[in-house]
């Protein structure tokens, strides 16, 4: 007993912590960018006038240097409102977790409650009374499904997109023909079918039918083959054949290295969408022990979930780690999106 | 896009050939998608094809599978004597356990008595500011037994002052539900006693349509109804029917006359019109006394054959009228409130029509009008004339009241059907309080009900392995009973054949063909016998078995286009996708190609590009159903102390003193969801933009400069129309995902608002994947899996076509442009 309330201390500290920082780093964030709109505006304005300095301007160019001027401040006030926009319900979501339903009820709150953070931990208790929110237990569940089907959809993929690029085999333009055919098709559309053969495999009721399916990941094998074509040597692959190497030791020990570029990016999106997947654990999962932190969340839908404050510590709860990780992460995800290997 | 060209392979050296590896490396990746994605995808197809219908345990239930044998066996029917001895179980106590299921828990799925919504209704209509209502505290205790799953706290005042509220309230869609809700009941207890009645009577001497007209009771009756002087209520009656039949049969009929084209056998008599003739000559009471007079002249006659013809029609016509009744599958959501009145409306009211038409029903009352007898044009008593003039108004009700009445209906019945007989009580005998422990909510919560079982003291006796060792006992008696049969004839065999050979030689013909018949009844026993031992019966097919794949063809796809109500919801939930994905869609390109033309522009040098593409991207990566459920909790309304943001906001800044209900109105729930779907993807877009702009040549932009275009021009004459392939690509993308949409409206608004389509009445945002899921997934009892799949199978070919174009879109065009130029070459060259 003891035990276990000492973790679900040490559980809310570190939420609360997690809650402070992220709200301070958002607020950091908020007012960097406010500053950086002012200097860009001041730069701008700077810019366009030195460029006319030396001569004498005429008067047509003086009213088109303070078009340029309001032109470009409207640019940065219109970016920073959608910028703003982007971030205000995780700001507010972040900070609302910090009061108590009351207040949250009766006034507009934008700020965390700095007098009385041990409110979080309030919440935090009031949240986890209704036994249908289990934060320790929705994380595990999501990551454990999150890495394993990651490492297993990376690998395999890239194993796939290997050969298909390096050997020369029969049905080797159908099968790339057919992965570019279907990897658009949603895996959502064959959901009772799915969920019949799990029954008949025996897996309802574990993890695995959200785990095993990511082997067969025809996207993926698309984005890695896409690489491959463009960054890998088949000269490197026959030195080491020269040098005695087998097939899979190449693939282990020399390829798969080259293709750590193109594999995290992919790891990235996949790690995203297994985590962020709602569908297919929404039906596959049914015990409350092997939910996932997005079916969690969802209990949090029903009216009588009537805490505000709890509800906000809650969404956050979910919220935070993913904004944790895309801090570090944000430069590889951005350029990922813009390579276009994301699917939707 | 990177689009690789290069096709380089390795070149087979000197005969080491490396395409075993190939196979070997791309080996784990088919069989995975064959597995996991194909065969699912192939099974889809086939289940669309087929009946499926099903909830029980070879279907759904996975690690609770002795749940649902408790709960779909019964017992008591497999082992009628010595019941203990042959199952190893209590008869008590399993009479306990079946009265668990049959009628507590079956009552409470059937009437959901603690429906969210419902409750919900209930307190919203206590908080409103009607006058004539029941008291706050009341439904607060309701809401309480809601959020405990509790029936108990209802039980008592609370339970008296809202069932005094629901009877004194009025409103036609609540009269229609009644309707219907009696209607049901009918038909319910129709076919339920046909199944009971089965096999019982088939011992008695069996009643036929000749024994039935020649036997004394009717000769009897026709008699009397040919020499009989009538009292001028029975004379009023009687000529109405004739009116009647004459209308109905378009002849010339009286009453006397129709009967005796009976005894005729000119008419069935499982001729709907019949019964509706005898039903009415021996129900209608009408009474003709004079004013003042205590003498009574009731317009009753006496039908002797009444329950003889009833007993019969319910076995030979009933069911099959019943069940071919477009309607009646569909009544229990229209109670449940799951279906509007008006969703079907005039199949319901032909349906309706011809029950009453048949007498099978009766809801069209019979009053005096002077001296004769009509149809009562009174539409508080006449229920059909009432649905129709509630389809011809369209009629509009409080909804709020409406459903707090018919959840209360819902309490109210459940309430007056397990206190009967002090059941409950039975159950306080063993420390269960019977109300908590049932489950409210459709699904079976095992904790619960493995508790119940615990107090009665089965969970020992009667577990999963006890199941399966009485069907292995079963099959193994099956198989001895088989083989005795099988050993029984297989003696007989060479007799037969003996006799048969025998006769043959004689050349008697009958002689041969009788021995032939004695021959083959044998061979059939036999074969019959050997596949009861190979492949035995036991008593778990009863409930495996229901899920059984039937092959139907394309019923179910013949059920989406043959029914208006079933096409509708289909095309709408379709139309609603792309309502949702079109309106989210234009402010989601059009803001994206408006940041991605200013990121890029070299004049204007946007400082801090890249923090803003972080913040814009933010969204799209964070779970979508806590940004669903956040939406939803800051434009949640309620009257009381738990203002939403969005709320506080309107009756604090703005000054609406009731703020604005956006989750009842079906746009505003819409543009909620398609903000969200902008909001969350215009930074993926931008992004995916801005890649495209900055892999433009720099070159071109370098030349415009020269030839003094303008920002504008260079947008809209080089940049867009180089970005086009990219425009559609994202287009047809977002397109698919769009198709898919789930999450968002699924936790932003459970219950929307319906709107009309096509006449029909939809949810307003219920997406195509929310429709599957609910058909294949939700909580009502009968899961339609075979028209779930059916729908799967169009979302299917909507998407694979949209593949297509995007399959087009991405094909390497420089290759192909590369090839025809070398085939141009060649041809030059050559």
């Amino acid at each position: 007993m003891a035990d276990n309330k000492e973790k679900l201390d040490q559980a809310t500290e570190k939420v609360s912590d997690e809650a402070k920082n992220s709200v301070a780093a958002a607020k950091k964030a908020a007012a960097q960018e406010a500053k950086e709109a002012e200097s860009a505006v001041e730069t701008a304005a700077e810019e366009v006038s030195s460029e006319n300095a030396p001569s004498e301007p005429p008067k047509k160019l003086k009213s088109l240097k303070a078009a340029r001027a309001a032109y470009s401040t409207l640019v940065y006030v219109v970016v920073t409102f959608f910028a703003l926009l982007a971030i205000f319900p995780f700001v507010y979501m972040i900070t609302n977790a910090t009061w108590d339903s009351f207040t949250i009820s009766t006034t507009l709150k934008l700020w965390p409650n700095f007098k009385n953070m041990g409110q979080v931990i309030t919440n935090y208790h009031t949240l986890t009374d209704r036994a249908t929110f289990s934060f320790a237990v929705g994380f595990r569940n999501s990551f454990v499904i999150s890495v394993s089907s990651t490492a297993l959809s990376v690998y395999f993929s890239a194993l796939t997109a290997y050969g298909i690029k390096v050997y020369d085999f029969k049905i080797k333009k159908v099968l790339f023909a057919l992965i570019v055919g279907v990897m658009m098709v949603p895996a959502a559309v064959n959901i009772t079918g799915f969920y019949r053969l799990m029954h008949s495999m025996h897996l309802l009721g574990t993890l695995w039918p959200l785990i095993l399916p990511a082997i067969g990941a025809p996207a993926t094998v698309f984005f890695i083959k896409q690489y491959l074509d463009s960054s890998l040597s088949i000269e490197i692959i026959e030195a080491a054949r020269i040098d005695g190497a087998n097939e899979f030791f190449t693939f282990n020990r020399i390829c798969l290295p080259l293709m750590i570029p193109a594999l995290s990016t992919q790891a990235i999106f996949s790690f995203l969408g297994s985590w962020n997947n709602f569908f297919a654990p929404s039906i596959l999962l049914t015990r409350s022990e092997l939910k996932t932190l997005p079916l969690m969340v969802a209990s949090l839908y029903g009216d009588r979930y009537t805490d505000m404050g709890a509800v906000n510590l809650g969404l956050s709860i979910s919220v935070v780690p993913i904004i944790i990780v895309y801090c570090f992460l944000q430069r590889y995800i951005i350029s990922g999106v813009s390579a276009g290997g994301v699917k939707e | 896009m990177a689009r690789g060209t290069a096709k380089k392979t390795v070149r087979r050296k000197k005969g080491i050939s490396y395409s075993k590896w190939g196979y070997i490396f791309v080996a784990p990746f088919i069989v995975a998608y064959l597995i996991f994605s194909l065969y699912p995808l192939l099974t889809t197809f086939i289940y669309s094809t087929s009946n499926m219908k099903s909830t029980v345990a070879d279907f759904w239930g996975f690690d609770n599978k002795d749940v649902y044998y408790d709960r779909y066996l019964n017992l008591n029917e497999l082992y009628t004597d010595e019941f203990t001895e042959r199952t190893g179980v209590d008869q008590t106590s399993y009479k306990r356990l079946r009265e668990y299921f049959d009628k507590f828990q079956s009552n409470a799925d059937s009437l959901d008595p603690l429906n969210e919504e419902g409750i919900q209704a209930i307190v919203d209509y206590a908080n409103s500011s009607d006058s004539d209502k029941y008291s706050v505290e009341a439904a607060n205790a309701a809401k309480t037994a809601y959020d405990n799953q509790d029936f108990s706290y209802i039980v008592g005042d609370p339970f008296k002052e809202l069932v005094d509220w629901y009877s004194n309230y009025k409103d036609e869609t609540m009269m229609n539900i009644k309707t219907v809700t009696s209607v049901k009941s009918r038909l319910d207890s129709i076919t339920e006693t046909e199944t009971s009645d089965g096999e019982g009577s088939s011992d008695e001497d069996q009643v036929t349509e000749e024994s039935f007209v020649q036997s004394d009771e009717f000769t009897e009756f026709l008699t009397t109804l040919n020499d009989t002087e009538f009292n001028p209520a029975q004379q009023a009656l009687l000529d109405y029917l004739s009116g009647y039949l004459t209308s109905a049969l378009g002849t010339d009929y009286t009453v006397q006359s129709y009967f005796q084209d009976v005894a005729d056998g000119k008419v069935s008599i499982t001729d709907p019109t019949f019964y509706y003739t005898c039903v009415t000559l021996s129900k209608t009471k009408i009474d003709f006394a004079e004013e003042g007079s205590d003498e009574k002249i009731l317009s009753t006659i006496d039908v002797p054959f009444m329950s003889t013809l009833e007993s019969f029609l319910t076995e030979n016509s009933w069911k099959d009228m019943i069940n071919s009744m477009n309607s009646t599958s569909s009544l229990e959501d229209y109670i449940k409130g799951e279906k509007d009145l008006h969703d079907d409306e005039e199949q319901l009211y032909a349906d309706l029509k011809s029950l009453q038409a048949s007498g099978i029903i009766s809801i069209v009352p019979l009053v005096r009008d002077g001296d004769s007898i009509v149809e009562s044009e009174d539409y508080t008593e006449n229920k059909l004339l009432a649905y129709r003039r509630y389809i011809d108004s369209k009629y509009q009700s409080n909804p709020t009241a409406t459903k707090a009445a018919a959840q209360i209906s819902a309490i109210k019945n459940f309430g007056d059907l397990t206190s009967e007989g002090g059941a409950p009580a039975k159950f306080e005998a063993l420390g269960i309080n019977i109300y908590s422990m049932i489950n409210y909510k459709g699904a079976i919560d095992f904790d619960k009900y493995r508790e119940v079982k615990t107090a009665i003291g089965l969970t020992d006796a009667l577990n999963y392995d006890s199941y399966v060792r009485l069907d292995s006992e079963r099959k193994q008696a099956n198989i001895e009973k088989a083989q005795a049969a099988l050993d029984e004839n297989k003696a007989l065999l060479p007799d037969a054949q003996a006799a048969y050979d025998a006769a043959k030689a004689g050349g008697d013909e009958k002689e041969t063909k009788k021995a032939y018949e004695e021959l083959r009844k044998v061979e059939n026993n036999i074969k019959e016998a050997e596949e009861n031992i190979s492949n035995p019966t036991g008593i778990l097919q009863k409930v495996d078995s229901k899920q059984l794949y039937i092959f139907t063809g394309l019923e179910n796809y013949r059920q989406i286009f043959n029914s208006k109500t079933r096409l509708d919801n289909v095309v709408g939930s379709f139309f609603n996708t792309t309502i949702l994905w079109v309106i989210g869609f234009i402010p989601q390109i059009g803001l994206a190609l408006l940041l991605s033309a200013w990121f890029t522009d070299k004049k204007i040098k946007l400082k801090g590009l890249g923090l803003m593409k972080g913040l814009m991207y933010l969204p799209n990566i964070i779970t979508s159903v806590t940004i669903a459920v956040f939406f939803r909790k800051l434009f949640m309304y309620s009257n009381g102390g738990n203002l939403s943001a969005s709320q506080l906001f309107l009756r604090n800044v703005i000054g609406m003193k009731d703020g604005y209900n956006f989750f009842e109105s079906v746009w505003a729930t819409r543009f909620i969801i398609c903000f969200i779907n902008f909001w969350m993807w215009y930074g993926n877009t931008m992004i995916t933009l801005i890649a495209g702009i900055t892999s433009i040549s720099e070159s071109l932009y370098e030349s415009a400069q020269i030839d003094g275009a303008n920002s504008f021009q260079t947008y809209t004459k080089i940049t867009l129309p180089l970005l086009r392939p990219m425009l559609l690509y994202t287009m047809v993308t977002s397109m698919i995902g769009g198709l898919q949409m789930f999450d968002i409206p699924q936790y932003i608004n459970q219950n929307p608002p319906r709107v009309n389509f096509n006449g029909t009445m939809i949810l307003s945002t219920r997406t195509v994947l929310m429709y599957i899921n609910s058909l294949a997934f939700g909580p009502q009892f009968n899961k339609l899996v075979g028209i779930a799949c059916a729908t799967s199978v169009l979302l299917f070919f909507a998407t694979t076509v949209l593949s297509l174009i995007v399959f087009y879109i991405m094909r390497d065009k420089d290759a192909a442009k590369a090839k025809k130029l070398a085939k141009k070459g060649a041809k030059k060259n050559g």
